[in-house]
C-alpha cells in the first residue's frame, strides 16, 4: 500500500490532505469510487414492441418448462 | 448517467474538504489497482506475468465454481454411462459457450464496474428486474442445497457426520469472509479451487484410452442413442458449465476487484484459463468413471460417495479417496461463490454495501445474506427423508431452463451503447451469443418432448 493510501486508511473519519485524495483518485476511475456509484446511475431505457414480445416469449418458455419439470417429477415420484 | 438520492447515505470514512467522500472500500481497491498500474508501468517477461497474477480470479474462479458437486456428478454419470464418445467433445463444446457467454460479463464489468443485478435493474426497471433476481435466487438457493449434498457425500466416504460435513463447511465459509479483503479472499478461493485438478490423477489411475479420447473428439463418435435418459444427461452437461449465476458472480467480482477497460484482455485470458482447467477436471472426471461403464455396472440414482466405492476395485483406494475429497471440493468452493454472488446480487438490488473489501460492520446486509442463505440450504440437506436425488436433477435442469431469459438480458446489455460505448459487442461475438442461446432452447425443447412424448423423442432418434 502506497504511503498516501496508508495514512488515508489510518485517518479513518477524519479529513485527509489534497495528495491523499489525489493518490485514490489517481488509482480509481472517477465512476468507480463508491459515492459516485451511490448517486448516480444509468437511466432507464425503453424496451422496443419487439424487445417486449421476445422478453414475454421466453418467460412462458421459462414457466412452461418449469411445468415439464414438475411434470416429469410428478410421473416420476408416481407410484407404478 | 442520471443522479438519484442514495438509498443509505454513503458509508464515510474520509470526507475530504473538496467534498468527495471517500470509503474503506475505495481506499482498498484503490490500493489493489495501484499495484495493477505500478507493474503495467514496467516492460519485460516477468512484469508481464506479474500483472497476469494480479488481473487473473473472477474469471478462474467462476469457471472452476460451476465445477461444482452435481456438475461433477454428471459428468461422474456421463462416464459411467456413455463411456468415451459423444460427450467427450460435448464437454469441450459447453465449456467453449462458458467462455462465450463469460466474456460479455467480462467487458460489461470493466466498462461500466457495476454488477449484473444493477444494470439489469436500472436499465430495464423492477418489474423485468425482479423477474431475474427470482430466476437467480431461486436457482442459487437449490444449487446451494446440491452443493452441501456433495459435501456431506464427499465427507460421508471418509466416515464424517452428515451434521459434521455440514457445518464444518459454514465455518470454513465465515472462515473466508473473515479477510474482509477482496484480493485475500479470490486468493484464497483460488488456491481451493485449484484443488479440482484432483480429478486429473484419479483418471490416470483408471488408465484411459487415449487413443479413443482423441477419436471422440475428432469424430464426436460413438453417438448415444436418443433416448430421454440421453437427453436428461445432456441437460445435466449443460447446466454444468453454463447457469444465470455465473453471469452475475463475474460481473460483480470484476466490479469489486476494480478492473477497467485497459484490463479487457487480461479478464479474456483469465475466464479462457478458468474454462480450460475447468473443462480437463470435467474430462477427468468422465475418464474416471469409465471403467464402470467397461464392466457394465448401474450407476444410475449414485451419489459421490457411491461412486468412490464403486471405482476403489479400479483405481485403488488412494484413488477412490481422492475422488470423495475432489466432490467435496468441488462442493465446498461452490458454497462460497454462489452465496456470494447472490450477496452481491441483493446489494446491487437493495442498495446496500455489497463488496468484499467490506469490514463487518459495513457489510452487516451483504454478510447476512451470504451466510443466512447458505445456512438455510445447509439446513435443508440435513432433513431426513428429503429427496436429494431429485433435487440434484431438478437443479442441473433449471439451470439450463433459465438460461435463455438471463442471456436476453446480458445480450442486450452488452450491445447497448449508452453503457458500454465501444466496448458493445462486435458482431462476431454476437453470433455466437445467439448460437449459444439456440443451442440452449434446443436443448431445452428437446427435454421437454422427451418428458411429455416419450415416442415422438424415439421418432427423432430414428431418422
Amino acid at each position: 500500500m502506497g504511503p498516501e493510501l496508508r495514512a488515508a486508511k489510518s485517518g479513518m473519519h477524519g479529513d485527509v490532505s489534497g495528495d491523499e485524495l489525489n493518490s485514490v483518485m489517481t488509482a480509481l476511475e472517477p465512476d468507480q469510487l463508491i459515492s459516485a456509484k451511490e448517486k448516480y446511475h444509468f437511466p432507464r431505457r425503453q424496451l422496443t414492441g419487439g424487445e417486449t414480445i421476445v422478453f414475454w416469449a421466453l418467460r412462458v418458455y421459462l414457466v412452461f418448462m418449469l411445468g415439464v419439470v414438475v411434470f416429469q417429477l410428478w410421473t416420476a415420484a408416481a407410484p407404478r | 448517467m442520471q443522479e438519484t438520492t442514495p438509498a443509505a447515505k454513503p458509508r464515510v470514512i474520509v470526507a475530504t474538504q473538496s467534498g468527495i467522500v471517500i470509503t474503506h472500500e475505495d481506499i482498498d481497491r484503490a490500493h489493489d489497482r495501484e499495484q495493477v498500474s505500478v507493474t503495467r508501468a514496467r516492460h519485460g517477461f516477468l512484469p508481464r506475468m506479474r500483472l497476469f497474477w494480479l488481473l487473473i480470479g473472477p474469471g478462474i474462479l467462476v469457471m472452476l465454481g460451476e465445477n461444482d458437486g452435481p456438475s461433477m456428478l454428471s459428468y461422474a454419470a456421463t462416464g459411467a454411462k456413455f463411456g468415451v464418445g459423444f460427450f467427450v467433445p460435448f464437454v469441450v463444446l459447453t465449456f467453449l459457450m462458458a467462455c462465450v457467454v463469460q466474456e460479455m460479463t467480462v467487458r460489461l464489468g470493466a466498462a461500466t464496474h457495476r454488477g449484473h443485478a444493477e444494470l439489469i435493474f436500472d436499465r430495464f426497471g423492477p418489474f423485468w428486474g425482479w423477474f431475474s433476481m427470482v430466476d437467480l435466487m431461486i436457482g442459487n438457493f437449490l444449487t446451494l442445497v446440491t452443493e452441501f449434498i456433495a459435501i456431506r457425500a464427499g465427507l460421508g466416504y471418509f466416515g464424517v457426520p452428515p451434521a459434521v460435513a455440514v457445518f464444518g463447511a459454514l465455518i470454513v465459509l465465515a472462515v473466508a469472509l473473515m479477510t474482509h479483503r477482496y484480493w485475500t479472499w479470490e486468493r484464497l478461493i483460488l488456491a481451493a479451487a485449484m484443488f479440482n485438478l484432483v480429478f486429473v490423477p484419479v483418471a490416470l489411475l483408471a488408465h484411459p484410452n487415449f487413443g479413443a479420447v482423441g477419436r471422440a473428439l475428432l469424430t464426436w463418435k460413438p453417438l448415444p442413442g436418443l433416448t430421454q435418459e440421453t437427453v436428461l444427461i445432456l441437460l445435466a452437461n449443460i447446466g454444468a458449465t453454463v447457469t444465470p449465476w455465473m453471469l452475475f458472480f463475474q460481473q460483480s467480482a470484476i466490479a469489486d476487484k476494480g478492473l477497467t477497460t485497459r484490463d479487457i484482455r487480461m479478464g479474456r485470458l483469465d475466464t479462457a484459463l478458468g474454462a480450460a482447467l475447468a473443462s480437463i477436471a470435467a474430462l477427468a472426471t468422465m475418464l474416471a468413471t469409465v471403467p464402470l461403464f467397461l464392466h457394465h455396472m448401474p450407476s444410475a440414482n449414485f451419489e459421490a460417495g457411491e461412486f468412490a466405492q464403486a471405482l476403489q476395485p479400479f483405481i485403488g483406494h488412494w484413488g477412490a479417496a481422492l475422488f470423495a475429497l475432489g466432490i467435496f471440493e468441488a462442493g465446498m468452493v461452490a458454497v462460497v461463490t454462489i452465496s456470494t454472488s447472490s450477496a452481491y446480487a441483493f446489494g446491487e438490488v437493495a442498495r446496500r454495501p455489497h463488496s468484499l473489501n467490506l469490514p463487518l460492520r459495513e457489510g452487516k446486509s451483504f454478510y447476512l445474506v451470504l451466510l443466512v442463505e447458505a445456512a438455510a440450504a445447509a439446513g435443508l440437506v440435513l432433513i431426513p427423508g428429503i429427496p436429494l436425488v431429485y433435487i440434484v436433477l431438478i437443479v442441473n435442469v433449471i439451470a439450463v431452463l433459465a438460461m435463455p431469459p438471463a442471456l436476453l438480458f446480458l445480450y442486450m446489455l452488452v450491445n447497448d451503447h449508452e453503457i458500454m460505448g465501444e466496448f458493445v459487442s462486435p458482431p462476431w461475438a454476437n453470433v455466437l451469443a445467439l448460437g449459444v442461446v439456440i443451442i440452449l432452447i434446443g436443448a431445452g425443447l428437446l427435454y421437454g418432448i422427451s418428458v411429455i412424448s416419450p415416442n415422438a423423442l424415439a421418432l427423432i432418434g430414428a431418422r
